[in-house]
């Protein structure tokens, strides 16, 4: 002790008496982090760390993961079965069976009396990989509708969609690892920091271990952006546009791996003649990257040893989401880096479980990356559940996006939503609203009982979170990791997986399709239908002991390989999922779809993500150590813009678009440019009232982040009491 | 240090041992399984000296008084930690071009102490720079720094502060301190938390249960932006090639001396702002250093805001005032009586001495009340003495204390010789105790009284001295002591009149004289401070810091309020002097006299409310939601903190 002190003062640090640290894997983003939950005597979650161990995090946590084990008691949880006849009147409180007997009844008088696809699934990215499995099962094979869709459509459809277009399948070929062997980075549209910041991390270190050029595509300025050797600030929607003008660049030097692209291509004279109208001088005035940069950009990539692209909602929520997806693989392919260390063209996925959904989920077909459109694919998964083959529709049916529209024209009559929460997270919410008022029937199966959707439910059923339940998931580098079930569900919620269970027994063919009882029995069965010769997404030599053991492991991962911790890369044989084993190269011409500020509408309305903020805030808008970063919605405006329609820092604003208003805080920043705002798109009757969401013609994915706005003054007083009274939370 | 563990640490240093031991199964803190190298202790080499030239080992730091394997007894645990560094200073590191204000550490800051969102020790704020697209925002992420000078420490009265021989951690114990808030002010970081839920100050404890088995503390484990480090103070850390002590944004470390070191290389735009609602920015000089300047946010509109006057320190506004006026009041009296002035000896010696002391022990009884509420924990008041050897607020406590006692006790004897009123005669407690001697209880009531008087001008003294913050520029200016001195002159002057004057005129006596010499107390008294606001409004004009800053808002947000102040300073000295000089009498004087009273009142009210106001601290860059005052008085506004997830504590009144 200085300062002449004698006597010892108590050192007291707070001591949350962690008895037993359980093994979970992050519930928020698909960076796929193992965390451990700290349980204490009384068995409560109190605390949260990331396992030492784990190869993903490396015992790192972004605040999300830090603040996870709050989301147990957070506000809002459900934890009883609601009711009601109209969406009008009062909830009651019901017992499962009711709820259950219900929901079953409801969606069987729908399908009688309207068609077996008037009752739409909706499902999500949230809930274990086992679940999805369950869910298919119940909707491909016991419901039988083939309007059943994952929300994923919002988020990595046009991934989905351009993998399969370019490499005959979906699955994301590279991993984490890519980043200590690439030489060059092109981040598309993807904000790390800020977004997978423990991927932003893993990536740090491999720079300060390596550096390599970084070359990040935004309109904003975000803090990758700024970190990048070259900052590229495209004019939004045109990133197909630079594509194709640094493939010209690639072509017209002869920059390209002529060998891999004979060897492993299709479509490459296609694609070149495109090209060719995409010399820099042209592309720049379209996408407001100046000839020089795209050159510069070209060679550092194309004579890179290695050289990977990633991106993120920047390219899939665009009406160009799927081509940009195509465009990243071309530049890859063109060079040829795909399948060879830090070499690839790696998606960042968004949930934690949305490649969990996309492998067994069967929603845009059948488990196991199978179609429906593939009489193989449907006679295998028939004959495994033992049901009869023709129950399967041949053709996929609507995609998410759509399913609402089918609604609106009336064709869709009962909705079944699980875990999601399209009041918010869907473009133009007033349009939302109308269609779900019009649902004869709509079942909400959600952990939160405030979640916004509730509002035009007849049926919440009441879902456990997270750690309440066990299985898998899926993150971006195919790595599937285990949750454990930490504590019993909250009330008398219960596990999707359980739920689903119930449910089958309620419908014909769930007394001839088998539903284990448990989630490792369900896993057993993935596993089997996962075995095959040449099938990528083999899973068969996992168990839920083994993927402990390894903090996760990466498929393919085939029976017998007792060493192995799954393949790291797809690919690496240059041997490809089309029937050929080459990959396409697709040409990709640009439309100019998007709605562009115009007099009316002056600026350019941005959407994105905060990192203490997921999806839309029924989780985290609770946690305040969370919460308290961005507690009320905001738009990043240019100062100068702000200057001359005499807007001031801090002050409310209404932004205004062909589809409705918002009122937001106005942040003043050259963050953004002179005609651009930037609204995070996390809060209830905010971004969304506004936006507009041009769907993508190949993943109907919606383009979240391109419209035009105007921006109007508003009374602050009012705005202020607006802004409050517009979420609870 | 004992040289047996010397030479211990030089044997393990030898041999190039890298990590610190490690410390499985310790009892202090348990260490996760495949803990990572990035989350360990790595200091190879120790310097001898920090840059200011002061020991790095503690223990030489403080001559070898305290013993090296000493126990910390964290939560009470007597096991003493590995960590073979333990004795040395310990700082951080932070890279600040790499931060990428994710809030991992804060988080992990948080959830390791258990903190309600309204707190934090560690925040991340930002400043930004530049144009579109050549835009450039850099994220500062600041807590404690464990300062070589802990003004925390030395300010706090309670002696709540402790700073450590182990790892130099000043560590803080919230059971001890009574919430008063005066570290919060002496701070140049904002690093210690006062929790106006809880009452009481809490901040960062350096993770010393971690330290104690070689880990780095937790928001630097946390870090992913690779902007966090730690380690024995000016290493530098892998990677990294800088030690700077400042960055932009960060308050001269010429104050306290704070054990962190920074890296700061990319290239940063000429002139950088705050996000948040300081008026406050930075610019580059010509030597490249960042100076801090004012950033006219609001521009020029001069404004009334006086509902803004009103603030937490509201007790403080009134204790002060009351404090200065009654010591002032006593000064008066009890000096011009001994000096046989007649018109105060016709006071002291009258019938009305005793009320009037009544009334003086009753407003400094109101104003120790105010001060103690102004506390978290007021049931705590008495541990405000506990830090005499170094606090300001410790001695003004005393001081005020002691004047009070002084008064008492001048009161309880003067009792023996005065009558009141015509309720009882001069010598009607005599005559019950008519073996206590006159000579004795005067005798005394005068030694009383000048004890009275000298703990009053110590107490004036250190009051004055509380304010003097190097971390409060706006304060920290002799103008000061003119304003209190200033204070216990007028308004002591005006208390007498206010008191004895209706008095007077009710028996029918004369006040004339009486009158006379106050105004010439009050008038002077109103130049001296007057005099001082001069030359503080010149010195600010001239800054360019947080005290101009201050100023700015003076002129403008509170622009209108503080003209009136002004006007009304003057305008009270020349109605004083003019009604002084008239020579008017009776009661239109009288009249005047009450109303120029009010008016000096009214402005004391407004000049201290301002004073309190308008303070702009040195604090680290806040964000756009967390850590600015504009939005969280926005939040208390509409109801928003309410919400407990809001982050933002709700007004307590």
């Amino acid at each position: 002790m200085i300062f002449g002190r004698k006597n010892r003062k108590p050192i007291t640090i707070a001591d949350k008496k962690v008895t037993e640290w359980k093994y979970t894997t992050c519930g928020y983003c698909s960076t796929g982090c193992t965390i451990e939950v700290g349980i204490n005597e009384k068995g409560d979650a109190v605390s949260c760390r990331g396992a030492g161990g784990a190869d993903v995090n490396r015992g790192k946590l972004c605040i999300k993961g830090i603040f996870e084990y709050e989301m147990f008691d957070a506000a809002g949880r459900g934890d009883k079965p609601l009711m009601r006849d109209k969406n009008y009147d009062d909830y009651q409180t019901a017992s499962w069976d009711q709820a259950l007997d219900k929901t079953a009844s409801e969606i069987k008088r729908i399908q009688t009396t309207y068609g077996r696809d008037s009752f739409a699934v909706i499902s999500t990215g949230q809930i274990l990989t086992e679940e999805f499995y369950t869910l298919g099962k119940l909707a491909r094979g016991c419901i039988g509708s083939n309007n059943y869709d994952g929300n994923t459509t919002l988020c990595m459809a046009s991934a989905v969609s351009g993998y399969k277009r370019s490499f005959g399948s979906d699955g994301p070929p590279g991993c984490y690892d890519d980043f200590e062997h690439t030489h060059c980075l092109i981040a598309w549209g993807s904000n790390l920091p800020e977004q997978h910041p423990i991927i932003y991390w893993r990536l740090k270190e491999a720079m300060e271990k390596r550096k390599f050029p970084l070359i990040v595509v935004d309109p904003r300025v975000t803090m990758l952006a700024q970190f990048a050797d070259i900052h590229l600030p495209i004019t939004p929607g045109t990133d197909v546009v630079l594509q194709n003008s640094l493939m010209h660049v690639i072509f017209d030097e002869g920059l390209e791996d002529q060998d891999y692209i004979n060897a492993h291509t299709n479509g490459v004279e296609e694609v070149k003649a495109l090209v060719k109208e995409y010399d820099p001088v042209t592309a720049a005035k379209i996408c407001g990257i100046d000839e020089d940069t795209i050159r510069t950009v070209a060679r550092i990539y194309a004579k890179a040893p290695a050289a990977m692209g990633i991106w993120t909602m920047g390219i899939n929520q665009s009406t160009h989401g799927s081509d940009g997806v195509v465009g990243i693989n071309n530049l890859a392919l063109i060079t040829g880096n795909i399948g060879k260390p830090g070499g690839t063209s790696l998606s960042i996925t968004g949930q934690c479980n949305a490649m969990g959904t996309r492998e067994w989920s069967g929603c845009s077909g059948l488990p196991g990356y199978r179609t429906l459109e593939n009489p193989q694919h449907r006679k295998e998964v028939a004959d495994f559940w033992g049901i009869d083959e023709s129950f399967f529709p041949e053709k996929r049916g609507l995609f998410q996006t759509d399913i609402f529209s089918a609604i609106e024209t009336g064709e869709i009559k009962g909705l079944w939503l699980i875990a999601t929460n399209p009041m918010t997270s869907m473009p133009n919410t007033t349009r939302i609203r109308k269609i779900l008022q019009k649902l004869e029937f709509l079942v909400v199966q959600d952990a939160y009982q405030d979640v916004e959707t509730t509002q035009y439910a007849h049926v919440f059923l009441p879902a456990a979170l997270w750690a309440e339940k066990e299985g898998c998931f899926t993150n971006t580098e195919r790595r599937v990791n285990l949750t454990n079930k930490v504590k019993e569900p909250r009330g008398d919620s219960k596990a999707d997986f359980w739920i689903f269970n119930q449910m089958a027994k309620r419908f014909p063919n769930g007394a001839k399709i088998h539903f284990p009882e448990t989630v490792a029995e369900a896993f057993d069965e993935m596993k089997e239908l996962s075995k095959g010769n040449g099938r990528m997404l083999d899973i068969s030599g996992m168990s839920h002991e083994k993927i402990k053991e390894n903090f996760g492991l990466q498929w393919p991962h085939r029976e017998g390989e007792h060493d192995s911790k799954g393949e790291a890369r797809l690919y690496t044989d240059g041997s490809f999922q089309y029937a050929d084993k080459k990959a396409k190269l697709i040409p990709l011409p640009f439309i100019d779809n998007n709605e562009v500020p115009c007099e009316q509408f002056p600026f350019w309305f941005n959407t994105g993500r905060v990192i203490e903020h997921f999806h839309t805030r029924t989780r985290t808008g609770k946690i305040g150590n969370q919460n308290k970063f961005s507690p009320t919605p905001y738009m990043e405006m240019n100062p100068d813009a702000a200057a001359e329609l005499n807007i001031k820092h801090q002050s409310y604003v209404r932004i205004v678009s062909r589809r409705g208003d918002a009122v937001v805080m106005v942040q003043l920043t050259q963050r953004v440019p002179n005609n651009m705002v930037f609204v995070p798109m996390h809060y209830h009757e905010c971004s969304n009232r506004v936006s507009l969401g041009l769907l993508d013609p190949h993943s109907r994915q919606p383009a979240f982040k391109q419209c035009a706005i105007r921006i109007e003054h508003v009374d602050q007083d009012k705005a202020a009491q607006l802004n409050l009274q517009r979420r609870t939370y | 240090m004992n040289s047996t563990n010397k030479s211990a640490i030089n044997a393990l240093q030898n041999q190039g041992v890298t990590e610190t031991k490690q410390a499985d199964g310790s009892t202090i803190f348990s260490i996760r399984p495949n803990e990572q190298a990035y989350a360990k202790l790595a200091d190879k080499d120790i310097k001898n000296e920090n840059r200011y030239g002061q020991k790095i080992d503690l223990i030489e730091l403080t001559e070898g008084n305290l013993p090296v394997n000493r126990s910390m007894h964290i939560n009470e645990n007597p096991e003493v930690g590995t960590n073979p560094n333990r004795n040395k200073q310990h700082g951080f590191h932070f890279t600040a071009d790499n931060c990428i204000a994710c809030h991992a550490c804060e988080s992990a800051c948080s959830e390791k102490n258990d903190l309600p969102a309204h707190i934090s020790f560690r925040s991340v704020g930002y400043v930004e720079g530049g144009t579109y697209p050549a835009y450039k925002r850099m994220n500062i992420s600041m807590a404690c720094n464990h300062c070589d000078d802990p003004v925390c420490l030395k300010g706090c009265p309670t002696k709540a502060y402790t700073k450590h021989v182990e790892y130099g951690a000043v560590l803080q114990d919230s059971e001890t301190c009574f919430g008063c808030g005066y570290c919060t002010w002496v701070c140049p970081y904002n690093a210690p938390q006062l929790d106006p839920v809880k009452g009481q100050v809490s901040k960062c404890n350096m993770c010393v249960d971690r330290l104690e088995v070689g880990l780095k503390p937790a928001c630097v484990s946390a870090c992913l932006g690779n902007a966090l480090d730690f380690g024995v103070i000016e290493n530098t850390p892998e990677r990294r090639e800088q030690t700077q002590t400042t960055i932009p944004g960060f308050p001269t470390p010429d104050i306290t001396h704070p054990n962190i070191r920074f890296q700061q290389i990319d290239d940063m735009p000429d002139e950088v702002s705050r996000t948040d609602s300081m008026p406050i920015k930075y610019r580059k000089d010509e030597d490249g250093a960042f100076q801090t300047i004012v950033d006219k946010k609001q521009d020029l509109e001069t404004n009334w805001n006086l509902g803004r006057l009103s603030s937490r320190e509201n007790p403080l506004v009134l204790f002060t005032l009351g404090t200065q006026a009654v010591i002032g009041a006593f000064i008066l009296l009890f000096l011009g009586d001994a000096f046989q002035l007649p018109m105060i000896t016709a006071i002291t010696e009258s019938v009305m001495y005793l009320p009037m002391l009544g009334v003086l022990i009753a407003i400094e009884a109101a104003g120790l009340v105010m001060s103690t509420i102004h506390l978290g924990k007021p049931m705590r008041f008495y541990r405000g003495f506990n830090n005499l050897r170094h606090s300001p607020l410790s001695r003004e406590a005393l001081g005020v204390a002691m004047f009070f006692a002084g008064v008492a006790g001048h009161a309880f004897f003067s009792l023996f010789d005065h009558g009141v009123f015509n309720w009882w005669g001069a010598t009607a407690i005599t005559d019950i105790v008519p073996w206590v001697p006159t000579t004795l209880t005067a005798a005394l009531a005068q030694g009383f009284g000048a004890f009275g008087v000298v703990a009053g001008i110590a107490g004036i003294y250190f009051m004055n001295r509380i304010y003097r913050i190097k971390a409060r520029p706006f304060w920290n200016h002799w103008q000061v002591a003119t304003s209190f001195a200033g204070t216990v002159m007028s308004l002591g002057a005006v208390l007498t009149g206010v008191v004895i004057i209706p008095s007077l005129g009710i028996m029918g006596e004369s006040w004339t004289a009486l009158a006379t010499v106050l105004s010439l107390f009050i008038i002077a008294g109103l130049l001296i401070e007057g005099i001082g606001l001069f030359f503080h409004a010149k010195y600010l004009n001239a800054e360019t810091s947080e005290g101009a800053a201050s100023h700015y808002i003076q002129k403008t947000t509170f622009g209108k309020t503080y003209a009136l102040r002004n006007c009304l300073l003057a305008a009270n000295i020349l109605a004083v002097s003019g009604l002084t000089l008239s020579g008017v009498d009776g009661i239109v004087a009288y009249v005047c006299l009450g109303l120029i009273a009010a008016s000096i009142v009214f402005c004391s009210l407004i000049g201290r409310a301002l004073f309190y106001v308008l303070v702009i601290p040195t604090t680290m860059p806040g964000a756009f939601f967390w850590k600015n005052k504009a939005f969280e008085q926005h939040a208390r506004d509409i109801g928003l903190a309410n919400r407990p997830q809001t982050g933002v504590a709700p007004d307590a009144h």
